[in-house]
């Protein structure tokens, strides 16, 4: 800290240092809170260019979520190096438990709760079963922890699709279930922000409030529903809240083990640490924080299915994004969702929004759309089966280039080139004597 | 994408229409199975058709994956491409109508055929991309064939999608119906001595036998199954007795995308299966129960953990078809079940080799 910067400034001395050592991250949340404003300005001002490039709000949202839990996944998996291959089970538990918790269908627990409470037991709720997990499963390490962890949520997604108990309504639990469906259960009102301070709370959801801080952000966007604007940033700041306590326990010397057990774990146990219980801590906080992101799904959509929280694929993409935004960077993964949606909205058109389908299907020719390429299938019927709801056919031969040619992610190369922070060794193989040069400037 | 659920539906949707219940279990007529021989030997053999079905998606794998230490992401992808090039065949020359000699015929020329064809597919992704992570940490073969495996997928989705627009089926979904494509004799069950056999099963269990008995004799008694067994045992010493370490993998891998390939010409047939996308997913997961649970390493282990997962499978079905059961997927849970308890039970599988696939 300099002290000339503490006495011309009349702030505390540490916020001058804590700014600076945060300069990144305050970079970084400054572009997430304009993006909203910058997408209403650019697509009022473009219209369908800008609609073509940029990602949606919506879209941002479901980054939020997915990042947070893909944070978590790589938490454990990148950080003690055990993959944790169904780590879905944790963001279903978070899911259904906010779920099941409100509509009063769990024991001991009343209905109604708040959220909030909701969104803390659910993760506390996981936590619990990953230590339960892990006593299994940490007896065991490499391919068979990955099936174990695998095993237990196919499980589970298998339950969740079949349990009668999940609906009582007597719907088909595989269609998923509802917040507010049983009689006498009011309307599920998610409130997310500061607990037992009012005014710093606002319901999420596309239906939410539309008003943050005394501000009403109604006349502020015309491109997008406030409703979603608020939700994002009720939930952005709760992601980043999320991301700063696991940054914090990375840093932390039980977060040194951690990496010390992905590195060398016989070296780790020599030393004298009891491996298997940094381990099962571990599993625990990322089980904690994967669940509430799937809370956080729920509090906006207000529904939850099997295949969109306890199945193989879920966690399929969060090993996808941790990947390509880079493995062992913690942000990275979000930043892995980010781009992976990116492309998936470009170049595959999900619903109603954006993407170069409509935009091609505007500005090409008339006669080049109708051009018959064979049999009944013209140009512009091509341009629709290729780019509508294709997004996993490029976002897999992204991943793949990824793998081969960037293993190190996104956030990893750039660490790598400016040199903030110790490497995996996941990379040592590629990067050789690299790797280990950069690990001695650790802060 | 309900992949693991289609599995389940086919034997399942008389049940299901009855109604599920909320309890999972209830004491129904369980001693039946073993007061009436004819029932018990109808549920043998239903386990010994469904054990060579895990066979086949099975056995492709635990070559490549035992033996290569190449964990295949994309074997369920290979399956789902044979499932589709059979199947499209299957419909083009239209062996429903055909004759039970012929129509057997085609489907031994499809099974040859799909095999060399997936084969020359495995080879393609091995000499270019596999090849470039075999020095990598384990993990790095996951991830590159679950990319392999997600494009596939979804390629096969544009397939079908710009054949249907093409042909003016706007919305047909993605399965091939398998009316269609079973021939009438394998059709209906059929009796032999007071027990119902359904037609399908001596057929694949003849298939699942002749996998095994090929799958044994090229490693033990080929020049390829020597090297390859000296590769797994230690690649440097192979190598310094000359051995073309290099084209043994390519080998390797090839027919273990061909069996996955032809596993898929088999599942076009089976009711719980059929021809679609999901199958990738829905063929993938039980192949690596299987493999795990048999240990790595060891086909030995991969035919009896077939074995002993067909007989617990078809066991869970009968009961849930005299309703002993009431719980829809039991199949799907008894399988990851089974692989947890392996797990718990014994690390290594039945048969594993210590050592393998621990790092990573």
């Amino acid at each position: 800290m300099s002290p000339e910067s503490a006495r011309s400034l009349p702030v505390p001395s540490w916020a001058g240092q804590y700014l600076r050592d945060h300069a990144l991250h305050a970079l970084v949340v400054a572009f997430f809170i304009l993006y909203p404003f910058a997408y209403d300005l650019f697509v009022g001002q473009f219209g369908l260019i800008a609609e073509t490039v940029l990602l949606r709000p919506r879209t941002m949202l479901t980054v939020l979520w997915l990042g947070l839990f893909a944070m978590s996944f790589d938490f454990i998996s990148g950080y003690t190096g055990y993959l944790s291959f169904g780590h879905a089970t944790f963001f279903g538990i978070g899911a259904y438990f906010v779920v099941l918790g409100y509509n009063g269908q769990l024991p001991l627990l009343p209905g109604e709760l708040p959220f909030m409470t909701l969104l803390v037991l659910g993760g506390v709720v996981a936590a619990v079963a990953a230590v339960l997990v892990g006593l299994i499963a940490f007896r065991l390490s490499g391919v068979y922890f990955a099936m174990i962890t695998l095993g237990v949520s196919e499980i589970l997604f298998v339950a969740a699709e079949n349990f009668d108990f999940l609906t009582p309504g007597g719907s088909d639990p595989s269609d998923g279930v509802t917040p507010g469906t049983p009689s006498g259960i009011e309307t599920f009102t998610p409130e997310l922000g500061v607990p037992l301070v009012d005014a710093l709370q606002v319901e999420i959801g596309a239906f939410g409030d539309t008003s943050l801080l005394g501000i009403d952000l109604g006349p502020i966007f015309n491109e997008t529903s406030a409703a979603i604007v608020v939700s994002y940033f009720a939930i952005g700041a709760f992601v980043l809240v999320s991301y700063l306590a696991m940054q914090r326990i990375i840093h932390s010397p039980f977060g040194r083990v951690m990496i010390a057990i992905s590195e060398n774990e016989e070296r780790a146990q020599a030393i004298g640490y009891n491996t298997f219980w940094y381990k099962m801590g571990a599993f625990a906080i990322s089980a904690f924080f994967g669940a509430v992101a799937g809370g956080l799904l729920v509090g906006y959509q207000g529904f939850i299915d099997p295949q969109n929280s306890f199945f193989f694929l879920v966690t399929g993409f969060a090993l996808v994004a941790a990947i390509i935004g880079g493995l062992k960077t913690l942000v990275g993964p979000l930043f892995g969702y980010f781009f992976l949606e990116w492309v998936e909205e470009f170049l595959a058109r999900e619903g109603s929004g954006g993407g170069l389908q409509p935009f091609l299907e505007q500005n090409l020719p008339d006669s080049l759309l109708d051009a018959t390429i064979s049999g009944g299938l013209t140009v512009s019927k091509a341009l629709d089966s290729f780019m509508t709801g294709h997004g996993e056919f490029y976002a897999g031969i992204i991943f793949v280039l990824f793998v081969l040619f960037v293993p190190v992610g996104l956030l990893g190369t750039l660490r790598l080139r400016f040199g903030t922070q110790s490497l995996s060794k996941h990379v040592s193989h590629r990067l050789g004597a690299l790797g280990s040069e950069t690990e001695a400037d650790d802060q | 994408m309900t992949a693991l659920t289609t599995a389940a539906l086919g034997s399942v949707e008389a049940s299901l229409a009855a109604g599920v219940s909320g309890v999972p279990l209830a004491v129904g007529d369980i001693s039946n199975l073993f007061t009436s021989p004819t029932e018990l030997a109808s549920v043998f053999i239903e386990g010994l058709a469904k054990a060579s079905l895990y066979l086949m998606i099975a056995s492709g794998l635990t070559l490549t994956f035992g033996l290569m230490d190449v964990i295949n992401f994309a074997h369920g992808a290979f399956t789902m491409y044979g499932a589709y090039i059979a199947g499209t065949a299957v419909l083009t020359v239209g062996v429903g109508s055909m004759g039970a000699v012929s129509s057997v015929g085609v489907f031994v020329l499809l099974i040859i055929g799909v095999f060399v064809l997936l084969a020359l597919l495995g080879v393609v992704f091995e000499v270019a991309l596999i090849r470039r992570l075999y020095e990598y940490p384990p993990i790095y073969m996951i991830l590159l064939t679950f990319g392999i495996s997600i494009t596939m997928e979804e390629l096969m989705r544009i397939i079908v999608d710009y054949w249907n627009v093409n042909s003016g089926r706007e919305a047909v979904g993605w399965s091939i119906p398998r009316e269609e494509t079973v021939p009438e004799v394998l059709q209906g069950t059929f009796d032999v001595a007071g027990i119902s056999i359904g037609g399908l099963h001596p057929f694949q269990i003849l298939l699942g036998v002749l996998t095994v008995a090929g799958i044994w004799y090229f490693l033990n008694e080929t020049r390829y199954g020597l090297f390859v067994r000296a590769g797994v045992e230690d690649d440097e010493m192979a190598r310094a007795l000359g051995i073309n370490i290099k084209r043994t993998f390519t080998v390797v891998f090839a027919i273990g995308s061909g069996l996955a390939g032809a596993a898929g010409v088999m599942l076009m047939w089976s009711p719980l299966w059929r021809v679609n996308v999901p199958l990738a997913l829905g063929v993938l997961l039980p192949a690596f129960v299987i493999v795990i649970v048999g240990g790595l390493g060891s086909f030995k282990g991969t035919v009896v953990a077939s074995v002993l997962v067909g007989m617990l499978d078809a066991l869970a079905t009968w009961a849930f078809q005299v309703k002993v059961v009431t719980f829809t997927d039991v199949d799907q849970l008894l399988i990851f079940a089974i692989l947890v308890v392996m797990l718990i039970l014994q690390p290594r599988g039945l048969f594993g080799v210590e050592g393998q696939g621990d790092h990573g």
